[in-house]
């Protein structure tokens, strides 16, 4: 199962984005600044923006869902129940499955964004795809969400999962780094030599790779376990 | 001060809270009630009962900088260039200063490249940039910031940061989902199914929170 970006170039007036690479099973992640091209790239990977030159191939994947950064865009259900009929799944299961405390006869738009975000990546992961593209997956989740989050993402045996984001506390296990700067995709490679190479790493990640001790992964235990290294 | 007494407003319910000037952080689970006492704060949720006063006044009469969790609520006008200058045009600014302050203001931003763009073809990130950018440029009493970080890169956070505390506004108060950011300001409340259930400086809140995802991992790696 493989994504392949081959020698893609997109373009939107002056900007512009160059990719080449091939993703295969295992959770990528995807940094960049602000405006570098992230969402951009994600719905390439959709194949929902046009390339100007190059191809976008896909080996064995059977389905591709796009999570987008806000998750109001989705919404097609009245309540909560009909949101989650609407993915072909049970609201109570869903519901419980989140640990939020809310009724599956609340209008979606009276939810809390957090809370919004929360049960909107339940439905999305609540069914297997071969690719899963998650555009800023841990914006406006609390803590523990995110900690929920990165347990289901790590707990993932099959597919390609694609992490696009700016987050820089917490990280589910990553098997690959890319990051996007000046217009381009650059492949830092897989963990943890990754970290090496990575220029968008969190501060708390750089200090550590500073001082000899690369972390084996991102997740809070092996950045933790790498600080008590220096410790000793 | 702002003194917030008796409140009772959807599921949040305080008793008495008082926020001194400086930054204060609000943090919490989802949907423990951080937005409703944001807006309150602004003045753009009245409470069912009880009394919200800024120095004194009720928020309707004091200056206000909101930034909206969803960065596309905070646009008002197609393009950067006027909805950076909606603000001034609210207050009556005379166009002549009003140019001045815009380009003052965008070069201090570092946003003079987003100046002829359209809103809607900006990134997330950068219409939170340009609701931030809005909400300070009439140097505003309060400024309230409902989750501006979570759509934002490390080094544009930290700009930002820097920029928010030496805007020389009174009151900065912030719901946020990054630890180390809340770490950053002077106070810190922690939130739960509406109420406040830590108050205090971050050290003291955070010590409360040992033990939880909500302690920064950067304190339990390096104290």
């Amino acid at each position: 199962m493989k994504l392949i970006l081959d020698q893609v170039i997109a373009r939107r007036g002056p900007w512009s984005l160059e990719a080449d690479g091939c993703f295969d099973k295992g959770i990528h992640l995807v940094t960049g600044d602000l405006g570098s091209g992230k969402s951009t790239l994600a719905l390439i990977m959709a194949g929902l923006f046009p390339t100007e030159q190059g191809t976008v191939r896909m080996e064995q994947i059977r389905g591709v869902m796009l999570s987008m950064e806000f998750p109001e865009f989705y919404l097609t259900g009245l309540t909560v129940a009909e949101e989650c009929a609407s993915w072909g799944l049970d609201a109570e299961e869903i519901v419980q499955n989140t640990g939020l405390c809310i009724s599956t006869t609340t209008p979606p738009l009276c939810l809390s964004r957090g809370e919004l975000k929360c049960l909107h990546l339940s439905c999305v992961l609540a069914r297997p795809h071969d690719l899963l593209l998650l555009d800023e997956p841990f914006s406006s989740l609390d803590c523990s969400q995110k900690e929920r989050l990165c347990t289901e993402l790590s707990q993932r045996q099959e597919g390609i999962t694609v992490l696009f984001t700016h987050e820089q506390a917490t990280f589910p296990r990553v098997d690959h780094i890319w990051e996007i700067a000046d217009g381009r995709l650059v492949d830092c490679g897989v963990l943890p030599g990754a970290l090496e190479r990575w220029q968008h790493a969190p501060e708390l990640v750089k200090k550590l790779v500073c001082a000899g001790m690369i972390p084996e992964n991102l997740t809070p235990d092996k950045i933790w376990e790498a600080a008590c290294r220096i410790q000793g | 001060m702002i003194t917030l007494h008796n409140i009772r407003c959807r599921s949040l319910t305080i008793d008495h809270l008082e926020i001194l000037p400086g930054i204060t952080s609000i943090i919490g689970p989802n949907g423990g009630g951080k937005t409703t006492l944001l807006r309150l704060c602004a003045g753009l949720l009245t409470p069912m009962n009880g009394t919200v006063l800024i120095d004194g006044k009720t928020p309707g009469q004091t200056e206000t900088g909101y930034v909206n969790e969803f960065p596309d609520r905070n646009i008002l006008f197609p393009t950067v260039n006027d909805e950076l200058a909606s603000p001034l045009r609210f207050s009556h600014v005379p166009c002549k200063e009003i140019t001045e302050i815009v380009t003052a203001h965008a070069r201090a931003w570092d946003i003079c490249h987003l100046l002829g763009r359209r809103m809607q073809d900006l990134s997330g990130g950068e219409k939170m940039l340009m609701a931030l950018a809005t909400a300070c440029i009439t140097r505003p009493t309060l400024l309230a910031l409902d989750e501006y970080d979570s759509h934002l890169d490390a080094s544009r956070c930290a700009t930002i940061e820097t920029m928010i505390q030496q805007s020389g506004t009174t009151y900065i108060i912030r719901c946020t989902q990054q630890m180390e950011t809340a770490a950053s300001g002077d106070y810190l409340l922690f939130i739960d199914h509406g109420h406040i259930i830590h108050a205090g400086t971050p050290a003291a809140v955070f010590a409360s929170l040992s033990g939880t995802p909500y302690y920064p991992l950067s304190w339990r790696c390096f104290g």
